[in-house]
């Protein structure tokens, strides 16, 4: 309380007298979506996979049941934004959808969805469908040959391997779209380089980039190249960075060995968060691989995120480029780098090394989950990096146990 | 606000009129001598109030807080009385004023530039706005006496704003909810936080006018022979924002009140 109060207080009282009345929701989001199964067991490979959070860019749900399972009618559950309406879309036109009601998922049925906004003005179409899992071979043999540009135009995307999240790659693109709209497609983190690969095909480039005056007014002010197969959360970009990025992909194959061509172009002086330069400090790019538990004692998923892609507990096996780092396991910036890249094109080869015993029963189960990343600075989850620091990548090779 | 002003008039009007009588009151606290002639009027004030859409858009669903920020004004006024009722007066007063708030919005729409790149949206959680404006004010005002010692006086003002300043940032609200959806209310919805707030373009008051009019009404007390206790409000009626400015999609009013002491010459 201070001296002001009493004069303060009517002028708060007058202001919020004018408040006017809420106008009606524009929203109409599909936040979420569940299944209802007595024994979920018998047909999801977890628990957890019978309820999907879904990210407001994403309009394709689907639920991946095993190889084995046979659905049928499945009540569902949507649980949307407050006041928008849910209208299911049938041959005989729109129908209102009751949470609850049973759909027939049967041989790959897919149902589509209009949720229409409280005001009656926006709507969002989404399609949701339960497929079963298909078997993969585990080895995998990646040239990134097939890219095209996103819905938007403004990016390139890259499909990858099915047993990856959505069958893409994911990178941090569309976060920075968010900073620069300005951008040309080639202008971004992750692009691809065309007729440039070891074999003079198409290869992958990755390079760390100015996000410009709004990543200047969020400090986020570098964006480093990435590459990795999950979902990038880019609701998540601004709030929890760490958060947007989430790693892995459940996979059934213990990888032995990962081999992939790279090389490297040095960008400018090592810039702090503050965007000031750091001497002494050489930036440096970063691949490996990940397999770590997806699923803890009581059955909760667990999901890597940039805060602990590299340090959970729940990583089994890892394969990554040398870098330096301090007695207590965290990274240490140098001057001099061991990872070994240079200006030309190099086969690496990075041995996978367990820390744990792998569980062929869980491994078989989906209880493992694949992470592949790249990055062209080490520490771009922290925004601190060299613009114009750069990595090329070329034909991946991870090699698994038979 | 013109109803408003006209009733207040109106009552002191009447209330007035028995006392119109004792012509030697009217004397007594008349202008430096008799009942026409001139004189200064030295004014110091504190100065409380906003600059706000008017009425306030549905966008936004409360005010969370308001503090002024600054709140001094200094001025001096010529007046004339022409009549026993009828007066003028011409005035400089110099200010400094400003406000900090807080108010949750939904769907406020926001249209972000810098150096090209564009940002733009319907925005959900907490706005904060500073803004503060050092600068001088003409007001040219018809006076009437009411009583002996009541003056009131209405009439236009040119404001002249030396320097202006315009900041603020959005975030979650207390309830944790904030987000820009891009583009359209059904664009990607890009979460907000308070541990990482997103200020305004250290821009905006550069889009602001240097000038602003609007209309002034005061009322004069004389409490002592030299001294009056005055009352004022200046609402302005021209847009802060220059016209082609687009990042905040409605139009808003300075509208600040002074209460203060002068000294009558």
């Amino acid at each position: 309380m201070n001296k002001h109060t009493l004069l303060l207080a009517p002028c708060a009282l007058l202001l919020s007298a004018c408040i006017q009345k809420e106008a009606e929701g524009t929203e109409c989001d599909i936040e979420s979506v569940s299944l209802h199964l007595d024994r979920p067991a018998d047909v999801f490979y977890h628990d957890y996979d019978t309820l999907q959070t879904i990210i407001s860019t994403d309009t394709e749900i689907t639920f991946t049941t095993r190889s084995y399972a046979e659905v049928g009618m499945l009540p569902v559950t949507l649980c949307v934004t407050p006041g928008a309406a849910i209208f299911h879309l049938t041959e005989s036109g729109p129908e209102p959808f009751r949470n609850g009601s049973a759909l027939d998922f049967a041989e790959g049925k897919v149902h589509k969805f209009r949720i229409v906004s409280q005001d009656k003005v926006w709507s969002r179409e989404y399609s949701i469908s339960v497929l079963h899992d298909k078997p993969s071979e585990g080895n995998l043999f990646i040239d990134f040959e097939e890219f095209e540009l996103d819905a938007s135009g403004k990016y390139y995307v890259w499909k990858g391997p099915d047993v990856f999240t959505d069958g893409q790659w994911k990178n941090g693109n569309p976060g920075f779209k968010i900073s620069k709209s300005s951008a040309m497609p080639m202008d971004y983190p992750s692009t691809p380089a065309i007729g440039q690969g070891p074999d003079g095909s198409a290869c992958l480039k990755l390079e760390t980039r100015d996000t410009g005056p709004f990543g200047k007014m969020v400090n986020m002010r570098i964006a480093s190249g990435s590459m990795f197969n999950g979902i990038f959360d880019v609701g998540n970009a601004l709030k929890d960075a760490l958060k947007a990025t989430q790693f892995g992909s459940p996979f059934t194959h213990k990888p032995v060995q990962f081999r992939v061509w790279l090389r490297t172009e040095q960008g400018e002086a090592f810039l702090n968060r503050n965007g000031e330069p750091e001497p002494g400090v050489v930036d440096e790019p970063d691949a490996y691989v990940v397999l770590y538990r997806n699923e803890d004692a009581q059955g909760n998923k667990i999901q890597l995120d940039g805060n602990d892609v590299l340090s959970s507990p729940s990583i089994v096996a890892l394969g990554r480029l040398p870098h330096h780092y301090n007695a207590d396991g965290t990274d240490q910036l140098s001057d001099s780098p061991i990872h070994g890249l240079t200006n030309e094109w190099q086969e690496v080869v990075i041995p996978v090394e367990y820390k744990a015993e792998i569980d062929p029963e869980v491994l078989a189960n989906k209880g493992y989950s694949l992470i592949i990343g790249f990055a062209s600075s080490w520490q771009g989850a922290y925004f601190r990096g060299s613009i114009g620091n750069k990595l090329f990548i070329d034909n991946i090779r991870l090699l698994c146990e038979d | 606000m013109k109803h408003t002003l006209l009733y207040i008039v109106a009552t002191f009007m009447l209330a007035a009129l028995p006392a119109s009588a004792q012509e030697d009151k009217w004397e007594k606290w008349g202008p430096t001598t008799g009942l026409t002639g001139g004189g200064f009027i030295a004014r110091a004030g504190y100065v409380i109030g906003g600059t706000t859409p008017l009425p306030l858009p549905k966008e936004i669903r409360k005010i969370n807080s308001f503090s002024p920020r600054g709140g001094i004004s200094i001025g001096i006024d010529g007046y004339r009385m022409l009549s026993k009722r009828w007066g003028l007066s011409l005035g400089a007063h110099f200010f400094w004023e400003g406000f900090h708030t807080s108010a949750d919005v939904k769907n406020y729409y926001v249209w972000l530039e810098q150096e090209g790149e564009i940002t733009k949206g319907y925005f959900t959680g907490t706005n904060v706005t500073n803004t503060e404006m050092w600068g001088a004010t003409v007001p040219l005002l018809c006076t009437f006496r009411i009583s002996p010692r009541w003056n009131v006086s209405l009439g236009p003002y040119l404001s002249y704003y030396f320097k202006q300043t315009f900041t603020g940032e959005v975030y979650d609200n207390n309830e944790g909810v904030g987000y820009l959806r891009e583009d359209t209310p059904v664009g990607t919805k890009i979460l907000m936080t308070r541990d990482n707030p997103t200020p305004y373009p250290d821009d905006f008051a550069d889009h602001m006018h240097p000038m602003s009019v609007g209309l002034e009404a005061c009322f004069d007390w004389k409490a002592m022979r030299h001294m009056n206790v005055f009352g004022s409000l200046d609402w302005g009626l021209s847009n802060i924002w220059q016209s082609d400015f687009e990042a905040i999609s409605f139009k808003m009013y300075p509208i600040y009140g002074t209460i203060g002491l002068a000294y009558r010459y």
